[in-house]
């Protein structure tokens, strides 16, 4: 999911600002020398320089354009708590700037913040409901927030908006297949892969549609595709772990799952399957220990929610008490 | 014109109603006509916890007149907790022809105070059935006086239990020849210090203020009593390694025996936290092993909100599997029995996907239509009345519809409710159920205890249904109800499987006799019963569509 991302914060953020700023012309004039200079230094690697300039730059200026480079710039370097609070001042002074919104949101997704990037993209969705890509990175919040049936209804907008879209529909997919509803995430992975048909990741989720309506044939044949092509891919793992495992195929379902929780040591469900293939073995130790990194899993996961809704911005939807 | 537009009209009108789907009969209410008038009470708010969780209700012949007679368990509310009349659990007696009586008064078991569960047996062994009705603050036993009349003995049993009991069960464990109780309890509650409604993160739902818990809030760990055959039980949960130490949040409660050693092994539904299966290990104690035996948790290793829980052989492989009802935007678990394990089987067998919206409680495999197969039914109902102002999400409403699942005979099942009509599809708010022939007319009638709303029950009228057999045990010794035997009829090239068994689905009791549907023949092959004690006895050539019963040869 992470991934769905990347590629949409790498585009937003590229994206040059229009002018924002209502300064006189000769001020404007330096302002647009002082942002040049600043380019030319984070181009040739000095970002340390062109960080201070633009901080210079947005103080005398009143600059949101300055302030959206410097986020660039902090979003660079992995300081996406910086970039959020530079991008904070920058909406204080353009609070309906869809550059601004959506760059927010693309920082606040991609540091693992999903409840701060909400707000944001329901304000796009709300002032400019017709762009896709809105819709779709709110989608993407929602699913990493947990909320699959929110995720889903922006997920939908997104995909009417602009059909055919692959990262929309493989969004969809993994949705789908998070609520369960594995007939309904089928159909867009089978779409997706009929436009890209190289994604491992979108034959993956469409393995474990497969696996979740009972298709095992197929659900394997999937499983193994991806296998093929990335041998670590949680997902296809634990996939051909559990259909091994409704093959009473113990010892190699194991090794699947073995190889499912190495690759996503968070994954509770891997561990679960895990602690059953060594049941069925008759390895009871390592069973045991299986639940208890399953047991961990499920705290950290809970963890992971509770910080999410402790966020500034829409809590997600809580489970129930 | 106009008259030849209007007997256009009337012409298009009429095509458009004979299009309409009719819907078959499978159970007419007939509630109000067999003088059924029980409704349970409520608080219309639902702020605590404690006002969301009851009822049961039980199938049982309480004058040996071999017809299930009803009851159904009440509870108090908040507003009315000190006030133990406010609330009245009720006894229909079955007078036959659909007729019912309530002589709850005269049976003196109307108040038990703020109830919950119930489960049956006959404890003292003297061949009548005697109720065991959980709640909060107290559980009552109500000794069978044998004149319509019961006797509160639940001081001299020792059977209190306290705190806030939820599902009961009775099974002879260490097969001593008399029933024992294990009792499954919920959270500790102070109704002085109730959690406050909607403060705190386990107080919301989708952003709404709901009651607190059952997260959040301490649980209570269970009982399991063992009876000392001289009207005294003896609680020796610890002892026996079923006391839950860790408090999870038990409800519905199985007596089975799951790993098919004889020995009567126990399943606990537990909300919000891993369910519990208690393997015999025929010394008095248990090992849990719900983890390694795949039935703690989801197939993703979720902790559902499990509610109540059926046990059936759904597919005629001579073991018992499990059917657990869950909260919404989980899914009721169909944890088939391979043996010396469990496989989640809930998505494949395809009753999975249509439970995802609903808050599961009451449930049982039950053939319907006498096919020889079981199918599945499950009643719904949600436990935040103020849902219907909310953002819904993946969930319905407060008031849901019920499920029933056709057994297609291939490890699938077929959800059917749209085919019967309103009598499934309205939405209540339901908890109880029981199964059980109240005619005796060789087909499985459904009684239902709504939380809010009156009470129901759905006589089976369903034509063309196939032959049947009733089958009502008899056991020597304490155990008379044969708590715990096994009636294993081939007929048809079948080998169709049924338990006798206290405590079914959601705090409720099924009847106790064992019902198979024969489909197209018209006799058994052979009945052959594992009685409690391990020994067995055999009846062949036996003719269908009749009540038989079978004693246990001394």
């Amino acid at each position: 999911m992470r991934a769905l991302v990347g590629l949409g914060l790498t585009l937003a953020l590229a994206v040059p600002s229009s002018g924002q700023t209502p300064a006189a012309s000769s001020t404007a004039g330096e302002r647009d020398r002082a942002l040049e200079k600043a380019a030319a230094d984070a181009a040739a690697g000095r970002r340390s320089v062109a960080a201070q300039e633009l901080r210079e730059a947005a103080l005398r200026f009143h600059s949101v354009t300055a302030l959206l480079q410097l986020a660039r710039l902090e979003a660079g370097q992995k300081e996406g708590a910086r970039a959020l609070a530079t991008l904070r001042q920058a909406l204080a002074l353009a609070p309906n700037s869809e550059d601004l919104l959506s760059a927010y949101a693309q920082v606040a997704l991609a540091s693992g913040a999903p409840v701060r990037a909400i707000p944001a993209l329901e304000s796009l969705t709300r002032i400019w409901a017709d762009v896709a890509d809105h819709h779709y990175l709110l989608g993407v919040a929602l699913m990493q927030a947990g909320d699959m049936t929110a995720a889903v209804d922006a997920l939908a907008e997104a995909e009417r908006l602009e059909p055919n879209r692959v990262l929309t529909l493989v969004a969809l997919g993994l949705a789908f297949n998070k609520r369960k509803l594995y007939a309904e995430a089928k159909p867009y992975l089978v779409r997706s892969l009929e436009r890209e048909p190289e994604s491992v990741e979108a034959v993956a989720a469409l393995a474990e549609s497969e696996e979740g309506l009972g298709e095992l044939d197929e659900a394997r044949a999937h499983a193994l595709r991806a296998v093929a092509r990335s041998p670590d891919q949680p997902t296809a793992n634990l996939v051909l772990g559990m259909v091994l495992m409704k093959e009473e195929r113990f010892a190699e379902a194991r090794d699947a799952l073995e190889k499912a929780a190495a690759a996503d040591p968070t994954s509770a469900k891997a561990h679960y399957q895990l602690s059953l293939a060594y049941a069925r073995l008759g390895d009871e130790a390592r069973s045991r220990r299986e639940v208890e990194l399953y047991q961990k899993a499920l705290r950290e996961v809970e963890e992971r929610l509770q910080e999410l809704r402790g966020q500034a911005g829409s809590a997600p939807a809580a489970p129930r008490p | 014109m106009k008259a030849a537009l209007s007997g256009l009209l009337a012409a298009l009108a009429a095509a458009a109603a004979l299009a309409q789907p009719v819907a078959r009969l499978l159970f007419r209410d007939v509630t109000r006509e067999a003088g059924i008038t029980f409704q349970h009470h409520a608080a219309p708010e639902k702020k605590y916890i404690v006002e969301s969780m009851s009822g049961g209700v039980a199938l049982f012949d309480f004058d040996n007149d071999g017809l299930p007679d009803i009851y159904f368990v009440d509870s108090l509310t908040v507003e009315t907790a000190r006030d133990p009349q406010a609330a009245r659990s009720a006894l229909y007696h079955n007078l036959g022809h659909g007729r019912f009586e309530d002589v709850t008064d005269k049976a003196g078991i109307g108040h038990p105070g703020w109830g919950m569960g119930v489960c049956t047996a006959d404890v003292d062994g003297d061949g009548w059935e005697d109720l065991y009705v959980t709640g909060l603050g107290g559980n009552h036993l109500y000794r069978n006086n044998h004149d319509g009349t019961f006797g509160d003995v639940t001081g001299r049993a020792g059977l209190a239990g306290g705190g806030w009991s939820t599902g009961c069960g009775f099974a002879d464990y260490d097969r001593d020849g008399k029933p024992d109780l294990f009792v499954s309890r919920y959270v500790k509650i102070d109704l002085e210090h109730l959690p406050e409604f909607g403060k705190g993160k386990t107080c919301e739902y989708r952003g709404i203020a709901v009651q607190c818990g059952p997260r959040g809030l301490p649980g209570e760990g269970d009982l399991l009593y063992h009876n000392e055959g001289n009207g005294h039980f003896t609680e020796v949960g610890a002892r026996a390694g079923v006391s839950d130490p860790r408090g999870y949040f038990g409800l519905g409660v199985a007596w089975f025996d799951a790993n098919e050693d004889g020995w009567p092994d126990l399943y606990v539904a537990n909300d919000s936290t891993p369910s519990f299966l208690y393997l015999n290990q025929k010394d008095g104690t248990f090992k849990e092993s719900a983890f390694p035996m795949g039935v703690a948790v989801s197939e993703d290793g979720a902790e559902q909100g499990g509610m109540g829980v059926a046990v059936g052989d759904y597919d005629n492989s001579g073991r018992f599997s499990l059917f657990k009802t869950n909260f919404s935007e989980e899914y009721n678990d169909l944890y088939h029995n391979d043996g010396d394990h469990f496989t989640d089987v809930s998505f494949r067998s395809k009753t999975a996907p249509s439970s995802l919206p609903y808050v599961g409680w009451g449930t049982a495999f039950l053939d319907y239509d006498d096919d020889g197969l079981l199918d599945i039914i499950a009643v719904n109902g949600h436990v935040y009345p103020q849902l219907d102002k909310a953002r819904l999400g993946a969930s319905a409403p407060y008031r849901q519809r019920r499920l029933l699942y056709h057994n297609r005979g291939d490890g699938t099942f077929d959800e059917v409710s749209a085919e019967f009509g309103p009598v499934l599809t309205e939405e209540r708010v339901s908890r109880g159920l029981a199964v059980g022939d109240l005619d005796n007319d060789g087909r499985l009638d459904v009684v239902v205890n709504d939380l809010d709303g009156g009470a129901q029950v759905l006589h089976n009228e369903l034509e063309g249904a196939g032959h049947w057999l009733l089958v009502k045990l008899k056991g020597k010794g304490g155990n008379t109800d044969a708590l715990g035997a096994v009636v294993t009829v081939r007929a048809g090239g079948r080998r169709l499987m049924r338990l006798v068994r206290s405590g079914t689905g959601y705090l409720s009791q099924d009847d106790m006799r064992a019902h198979f549907g024969l489909g197209a023949a018209a006799q058994a092959d052979s009945i052959e019963v594992r009685w409690p004690d391990g020994t067995s006895s055999r009846m062949d050539e036996v003719r269908a569509d009749r009540l038989l019963e079978i004693d246990q040869p001394r």
